[in-house]
Order: structure tokens, then sequence, then C-alpha cells
């Protein structure tokens, strides 16, 4: 048998091929007309005239012609005929066309774009050769109170001897230092990391101009470990990111081989990464290469300083989870055999993809979830906006059926309207995604992971698309082939006569109305649960009060400020400087602004055995003014003045939840402990407890904390807090015009006013409440539209039967009460069912709460109001129309 | 002189048709001269009825078509049964016994008088 092209395709071809056919019908005619003609002569007749005679008979050529072609293109002219009708009656019902439409454009947009983010995050994958190879190991606190944290040089040490899973494994300092790089343009705030040297080929990226390191490139890691206060000369060659190198220098690949400062040291460049690579520890300008082999043989820095960030390459054929036992049994090892230095500590290895997706992955899932939710809700939608057209044309159809149209003919008629409408629609959606996956990028900004770079997936739009366009064919067609079936007679009798719906359909209907009542309900909880967190959040005290408080940091150079007297004198005079400036309240400076405290110190007190290993508390060097200006409580004892002193005893402010912590009596003032690792370190002196300031606010209780005074510890950076009497923004360009007075090398860094500051810190977790918010809406509107077109379709079809009703006395109360009471009905429903989809919400949202419980009744309870206020809403309008059925009108139909 | 021009009923000349080919493949000439003679010349299948309905039934599937030469050594097309085509025929000249042997029913009945 010969292979033949599908019809629909054969006939696609007919119309290209028309010219071909014709060639073809002719020849076949010819023959047919010679065939003839040579009959004839066999009967007798001359061959002139016996032509003749056959063209005779034959008819015209061109009309038998014609008519083939228009028997081939006949389903042609039907398909136009079809489209025609589609488009006329879709401009007929606007209302219904329109409601299709959004819904599709809606539900496929939304997905698309939501899951262009999800996939971004969770799916694409790292900038990295092979990144499935690539493993992060972290240390922590044993108690996983301080998790994903930084490892001591003694650990990274120990576990490059002992592992055997890893190709290579490079440490790097986690944490981006800022530096001043004197551009020629005037000074511009850079950042750098230090990294070891093999820290490129083990990601497995090479250098886009120029060379990456070599082991003799490392300088000295103490200057790395020190911040350049310890090590000596730290001069050395850097590495750009394409970033900087873009920025800094123009693109220029001259800058290799250049010599730069940065922080008043000289470096020479000697490579440019390419675009688009990004560290594990983010976005950063420098990269310089340390030799850790300096720290580990220093006996207090190698096991009780933690700095260190660890990413390993695996060896081929060795699994991610063979790596993460391994680490555990050394990690297990070094407990053992460090007890004093790791007791405390923990570590653990884990993807460097999980490690970088960090903390968006629930959120990110919580909202694929919800987006889910809407997509379903969609369908549902589809579905009934579809199944209500469908009902209202049933008599149409009857009618046509009546008139001979079969039933492939009415279901193709009802194909071209759907496929109309959902072309319009996808279109629509594509647009709408492409839109939104610009403005949620945007939207989620930084609290997306470095690396994730969202963009439309087109795999995902069809899936998406087809899943809703398909619903709706569904229910339009299965209406549509109930009516075109055999029994139109009966159809077309009940439907004139105007009977009620079937039982079926109604049932049907109110299914879809339920389910859309329980997919909405489980949103609206999920959204309200995950707002009242945030609100939580973000109105609980921190302990301390942000308004009017302006920040900014200056960043000392190592060079220009090498000793500790010359940081001291330029901190007090810019503090000096800044207090005289009119409509200043109140100037500090400290190491970091509150809430970004990323410093932790270990804690012995005096008299516990210094062998044991050491609590960790948050720890940072502010100034006199500091507790004063930031309203900050003192509770016991004194905080900072003049009796600080470099030569002076040193001494300690405690929050009260570190005083609590480590003298439970209360009798904290005046006992003495150690700070940091050195067990032989001075003793300091505990002068005051002060309230406590919540520096990470997803977590509920502050941790304690400890702060030093920068007369005595005058470190190279300097973060001022200004309080303002009026607008602190007024402030800035003065600030500057002291500062450039001080030192006109210096910039002026992250100025910005803590409630700002505060606000971006809360970027992460308002995201996922923003767009769920946005779906619970969305999800609201959609359900509302779907119940309303139901009970419109569903009282519209029972016109006649309320006539009927109205003429035998019913008073329109009854009417609304019978039409509400189905309608609540298969809401309440709906709510029933939704309880289950609450439970699963709620399972899933339980890690982004906070300050709110799990089953909030509040939360619950507005949801289900308001979504009963919606669908009420949506049931009125057709209980009206129903109520105002003109009984005499009705019955005429009959 | 024979018959000429029966109208054929619509359905009938594609029932011929198709019984015609399930003996073997033909063109439309040989179609037409085959039901012509097989009629006893009573029908002559209008060329303008023919090829329209020999293209139809190609587009439903019921038979194809494929250029052959023929004894004489010319090109003609040929028509042949597919399976759906024969599955077809063989249903419609069920409908069409049953059609015929009612209509003769009721006619003999009418004749006799009843």
């Amino acid at each position: 048998m010969k292979l033949r092209a599908p019809r629909m395709v054969r006939r696609l071809m007919a119309v290209f091929r028309w010219g071909a056919q014709d060639d073809e019908m002719d020849q076949e005619m010819a023959f047919h007309v010679d065939a003839m003609t040579r009959e004839y002569v066999r009967a007798g007749m001359s061959e002139a005239d016996a032509a003749r005679a056959a063209r005779t008979r034959f008819g015209s050529v061109l009309r038998h012609k014609e008519a083939g072609h228009d028997v081939r293109t006949a389903h042609l002219d039907q398909l136009a005929d079809d489209v025609k009708s589609g488009f006329r009656q879709l401009v007929n019902a606007r209302g219904f066309a329109v409601v299709a439409i959004v819904t599709l454009a809606l539900g496929i947009g939304v997905n698309a774009s939501v899951f262009a983010v999800v996939k971004s995050v969770l799916l694409d994958a790292l900038p990295y050769p092979e990144s499935d190879r690539l493993v992060r190991i972290y240390g922590g606190a044993a108690n996983r109170s301080a998790p994903r944290g930084p490892l001591s040089a003694g650990t990274v040490n120990d576990i490059g001897e002992r592992q055997q899973a890893f190709d290579s494994l490079a440490a790097f300092t986690d944490i981006a230092s800022e530096g001043v790089y004197g551009a020629e343009t005037g000074p511009q705030v850079t950042t750098f990391t230090w990294v070891e040297p093999q820290f490129f080929q083990t990601l497995g990226v090479s250098p886009s101009v120029g060379r990456t390191f070599r082991p003799d490139d490392a300088i000295n890691g103490m200057v790395a470990l020190s911040g350049g206060l310890v090590g000596g000369d730290a001069s050395g060659p850097v590495i750009l990111s394409h970033q900087a190198w873009t920025r800094l220098f123009a693109s220029d690949p001259g800058a290799v081989g250049r010599d730069v400062r940065i922080d008043g040291i000289p470096r020479t460049i000697i490579g440019v990464l390419p675009a688009g690579f990004i560290g594990p520890m983010g976005e950063v300008d420098f990269y310089f290469a340390f030799d850790r082999r300096p720290v580990v043989s220093d006996a207090i820095a190698a096991r009780r300083s933690q700095w260190l960030g660890l990413v390993g390459r695996l060896k081929p054929g060795v699994a991610q989870d063979a790596a993460t036992r391994e680490v555990e049994q050394i990690w297990t090892a070094l407990v053992r055999e460090y007890p004093a230095d790791n007791a405390t500590l923990g570590a653990s290895a884990m993807p460097l993809r999980e490690a970088m997706v960090g903390d968006t992955g629930t959120p990110l899932l919580v909202l694929m979830a919800s987006s889910g939710l809407v997509l379903l809700i969609t369908c549902a939608n589809l579905a009934a906006t579809m199944l209500s057209r469908a009902l209202t044309r049933r008599k149409e159809f009857a009618v046509r059926a009546a008139l001979g149209a079969g039933r492939a003919r009415l279901v193709r008629l009802l194909l071209t309207e759907s496929t109309v409408l959902a072309l319009t629609g996808g279109v629509a959606g594509a647009l709408l995604a492409t839109w939104a996956v610009q403005r949620v990028g945007e939207l989620a900004g930084r609290a997306l992971p470095v690396f994730a770079n969202p963009s439309l997936d087109w795999g995902a739009m069809l899936v998406t698309s087809a899943l809703a366009i398909g619903t709706g064919f569904l229910f339009g067609v299965a209406q549509a082939m109930t009516v075109g079936g055999t029994d139109t007679q009966r159809t077309l009798r009940d439907e004139s006569r105007g009977s009620s719906e079937s039982r079926s359909s109604r049932r049907l209907s109110g299914m879809l109305v339920a389910g859309q009542m329980a997919l909405c309900v489980s949103l609206l909880v999920g959204a309200g649960l995950l707002t009242r967190s945030l609100w939580a959040m973000a109105s609980a005290s921190l302990g301390f009060e942000p308004e009017r408080v302006l920040t900014g940091a200056v960043q000392l150079p190592t060079r220009d400020y090498s000793d500790a007297e010359s940081r001291f004198l330029f901190r007090q005079r810019f503090e000096e400087r800044l207090q005289t400036l009119p409509g200043v309240e109140s100037v500090a400076t400290a190491t970091s602004v509150p809430t970004l405290v990323r410093q932790r110190t270990g804690v012995t007190p005096e008299g516990v055995d210094s062998s044991v290993a050491q609590p960790f508390v948050l720890a940072s060097l502010v100034s006199d003014d500091y507790f004063r200006t930031l309203g900050i409580p003192l509770r016991q004892g004194r905080t900072f003045d003049s009796q600080e002193r470099p030569d002076s005893p040193p001494t300690v402010v405690v929050s009260e939840s570190m005083a609590r912590r480590f003298w439970p009596n209360g009798d904290a003032i005046g006992r003495r402990l150690r700070l940091g690792p050195n067990p032989e370190s001075p003793l300091i002196e505990v002068v005051g407890i002060v309230g406590d300031v919540r520096n990470d606010r997803a977590r509920r209780d502050p941790e304690p904390m400890a702060y030093r005074s920068t007369r005595q510890f005058p470190v190279p950076i300097v973060t001022f807090l200004v309080r303002a009497e009026g607008d602190p923004l007024a402030l800035v360009k003065p600030i500057e015009r002291e500062l450039a007075a001080l030192d006109r090398g210096l910039p002026l860094q992250r100025v910005m006013t803590l409630p700002t500051l505060l606000g971006e810190g809360l970027a992460g977790r308002r995201l996922p409440v923003l767009l769920m918010t946005a779906f619970g809406a969305l999800a609201l509107l959609l359900a509302s539209v779907g119940v309303y077109s139901l009970f419109a379709s569903m009282t519209a079809a029972r016109e006649w039967e309320f006539g009927l009703r109205m003429a035998l006395g019913s008073r329109p109360g009854a009417i609304a009460a019978l039409v509400l009471r189905q309608g609540a009905g298969w809401i309440a429903a709906g709510l029933a069912i939704g309880a289950l989809g609450i439970v699963i919400v709620v399972r899933l949202v339980r890690d982004l709460l906070y300050g709110v419980s799990p089953f909030d009744p509040a939360t619950i309870g507005a949801s289900i109001a308001t979504l009963v206020a919606c669908a009420t809403i949506a049931l009125v309008i057709p209980v009206r129309r129903a109520t105002r059925v003109d009984a005499t009108t009705a019955l005429r139909a009959l | 002189m024979a018959v000429r021009d029966f109208d054929l009923i619509q359905g009938t000349l594609d029932l011929l048709v198709l019984k015609c080919l399930g003996t073997g493949a033909n063109h439309g000439y040989g179609i037409a001269q085959r039901i012509h003679q097989l009629s006893a010349d009573a029908l002559r299948i209008e060329e303008g009825s023919l090829y329209p309905a020999l293209y139809r039934m190609e587009e439903q599937g019921l038979i194809e078509s494929e250029w052959r030469t023929t004894e004489n050594n010319r090109k003609a097309k040929f028509y042949t049964l597919t399976r759906k085509g024969r599955a077809t025929a063989d249903a419609e000249l069920d409908s069409w016994r049953r059609l015929s042997k009612a209509v003769t029913r009721v006619l003999r009945a009418l004749e006799q008088g009843a």
C-alpha cells in the first residue's frame, strides 16, 4: 500500500497544487475524449467526425474541471464560512468573548511569567561548566542556630588533606570587602574578595583576557584575614570581573598589565573574567589571591577564626551524597581532635546550586503552587464560560441540526469559534507574560539569587496554553456533542418549550462553581497568612528607633590611615563636623548599621576553662553616642564615654539577652570576659547593659550582642548614623562637603535613610507576599466571573420555568430564594472542599510565617468572608434577572 | 434506442462506481463504458457527474488514483478502491437493496390494487 500524507495535509496541499491538478484533469479528460473518438472510429465514423462527436458528447472540459476543483476545495469554503461565522458569533457575544480571552490571557500570562522566574532559580544551569559536580562546604554553629557560616583555615586545610571525593577545593572570603579604587576620574568605591589561586580552575572558568592566578601569585593569608592590618606588604596581582572591566576600564584590553591602586595599595591587573561569571560570593569587582598556609601555621588564627567559604569540584562519577557524607565524617573526626575549637561548630556540604539558591527556594515553590492554582481556576472558569455559552446556544444548534447540519459540522463550527478565541487569548497571554517576566524580575531584583536571569520559557508557555485552551475546547465541544446528537427533535421541542436545563448539566455547573470556590479560598488564606506575617515582621519592634536617621559609610584606606591614632582622629573630627551641621540632632559611628551586623565573636567569661569551646555572640564597635542616637535604652551601668582610651582597661557593653545568658543572676556589671579566639587576650569588663536589638528580623528572639568602643578599637570602616531634626536626606550634601573638607580622596558610600535600608532588608520577604496577594485577587476575580457566568446561564435556561411559577402565583422573593439556595449550596460545598486546600496551602507556607499562627482564625475568616461576598455579588445579578421575568413574555414562548 | 440519462439518485452513482472498481482498477472512461455495457446500454453516465464524483470520493478516501499505461500503451489515470471504499461499497449496496426491495414491494402492492 502506498504511504499517504494525512488527509488534512493533502487538502491543504491541494490548494497549492492547483495548477498541477488542473493539468492532470486536462490529461485525464483528454484521454477520455480520445478513447471515445477511437470507439466511434471503430463503429465506422470518419476520424474528424468521430473527434467532433466525442467532444460534443463529452461536453465542456472547462466546466467539468471547474466542478472538479469545487469538489476538491469545498472543505476550504466551509472553513472560511466557519471562521467568518465564528467571528460573527463572538462579536455578537462580546461579553462571553471578552471573559474568555481575558481569562486565558491572565491564566497563561501569570503562569508563564512565574515559571520563568522559578526556572531561572531552580532549573537553569549555574554559570559554571558541569555545575552539578560543584559542592559548597559550610561551617556554622553545631546547634544549627547560625547555619551556612564560614570555616577556619585549619578546617579547610584538614578537609583538603583528608578528602577523596574532590578533584580540587578552593577557599575564598565569603563576604566581599569594600575598597577605594583611585580611578583617574576620582575615587570609586569597589568590592573585592580573596580567593585561593585554584579558585577559578575549580569553578571551571578561564579569563576572557589575560591569565588566571598561579600559586606564586598568592600573598600572605594573614593580610586577607586581618583586612590588611597584619601580614606585611600586600601588593600582588588582581583579576577583574567583566563588569568592573567595563565600568572602570571602559573594556580596554590594554587594562591587563596595568598597575592600579586599590585602597592605596599597588596591584597589577593580570586578567579579566568572562561576562556572566558570578562567584558563589556574589558580584565582586576585584579578586586577589591568598595563601592559606601562614594562617594555618598561626596558633590562634588557624582554628579560632572562621572566615572562609569553600567550594569543591567532585571527581567524575562521585555522587553529591558521597561527598556530603565524607565531609560529615571528616568533621566528626575534627571535632574529636580539636574539641576546644570545634565542639560548638558544625560543617556540612551541599550542592552549590542549593547553596546559591539559598532562602529563595521555598517562597518560589509557594509562588509556583499559587500560580498553579490560578491556572486551575482559569481552566474551571473557561470550562464554565464555554459551558454556559453552549447552554445558551442549545436551541440554535438544535435548529441547525434539524436543518441538516451533521454533528461533525456542528463540532467544527464550535471548534473554529474556540480556535479564534484560543488564538486571541493565547497571543494576549504571551504578550502579558513577556511584560510580566520583566516586571517580576525587577520586583524580585535582589531577592533572587545572583545567578538567576528570568526569561520566558516557550515550552512551559505552550503547555500552560494547551491546558487552558484544551479545557475550554473540551467543555464547549462536549456540550455541542450532546446537542448535535441523535435526539435533535427532543432538544428542539424542549428548548423551544423552554423546559429547564437538564439535571446533569446543572450538576456540572455546580461542581465548577464549587471547584473554583475551593481553589480560591485556599489561595486567599495563603495570601492572607503571608501578608499578616510580613506585617508582623515589619511592625514588630526592632529595639531601636530608625525614623529620621541617615546612614552611610566611609572606608579609610589602610595605606593612608595605617595607625590607630590617625583612624581615631579621623573619626573624632568627622563626628565633630557632622555634629555642628544645622538640622542634626545627634551623631554616632559604628562598624555596621543595626540589623546588618555580620561579625560574631566567641565569648569566654572569666573563670570558665578556655579549652571549652566558646559560644558566639554578635559583635559591633560603636561610638559614645550610638545608643542615644538610635534610642537603644540603657538598662544598667553606663555606655561608653571619654573614660575609654586606647591604653585604659578594655570595656564592653552587653545586650540584655547576653547578660541573661552568661550571668543569669543579674550581676553582669563589673564581671569580666574574653572576646575572640585568643585565650591569652586581656580580660574585658562589662560596664553596661542595653536593650536588645533584633539583628535578624526573621528570628523571633534577639541574638545576644556585645558592643565595644571605637575609642579602643579604631577600625578603618566608619559607618555613620545621623539623627536629623527634619528630613534626613537634606543632610546628604552637607555631609559630603564636610567629608571632602577632611579628606578629598574619600567617597561617601551607601548613603540612605535607615527606614529605607530596613525596607530593603524585607525585599525578599515582600516578593512572595506581593505576588501571592496579586494571585489571590486574580483568583477572586476569575472565580466571581465564573460564578456569574454559570448562574447567568442557569437562570436564563430556566426563564420559562420561572415565568410559569410566577404565573401560578409564586412571589419574586420565592424565585430568588430558589436560585440563591442552589447557588449557596454549591458555594458551601466549595468552601468545604476548600478546607482541604487550606490545609495543603498552610503546610506549604508554614516556613514563611512569622508572628501568626498557621490556622489564624482571623485570616481564614476574612478570606471566606471576602470570597462569599464576591460570590454573592456575582449571584445577585442573575437572581435579579430571574425575579424580573415577565410571566406573559415567558409563557408566550410556549 | 436505449434509455438515456436516468437521473441517478445521489449516492447511486457512487455505489455503481465503487462496485465497478471492486472488480479491478479502471480509468474514468473505462468505468463509464463498463456501467454502460453492464446496464445493457440502459445507463449512461454523464461525464459532468462522473469526474466530480471521482474527485469527491478520492477526497473522502474511498478511492485512490495513479497514472498507469493502458494496454494500448497510453497514459491514463487509474482509480482503485481503498479498504474504506470497499467497506462503504458493501454498506451502500446493503442499503440500496433494502431500499429497492421496499420500493418494489410498495409498487407491486399498489399495482395489485391493494
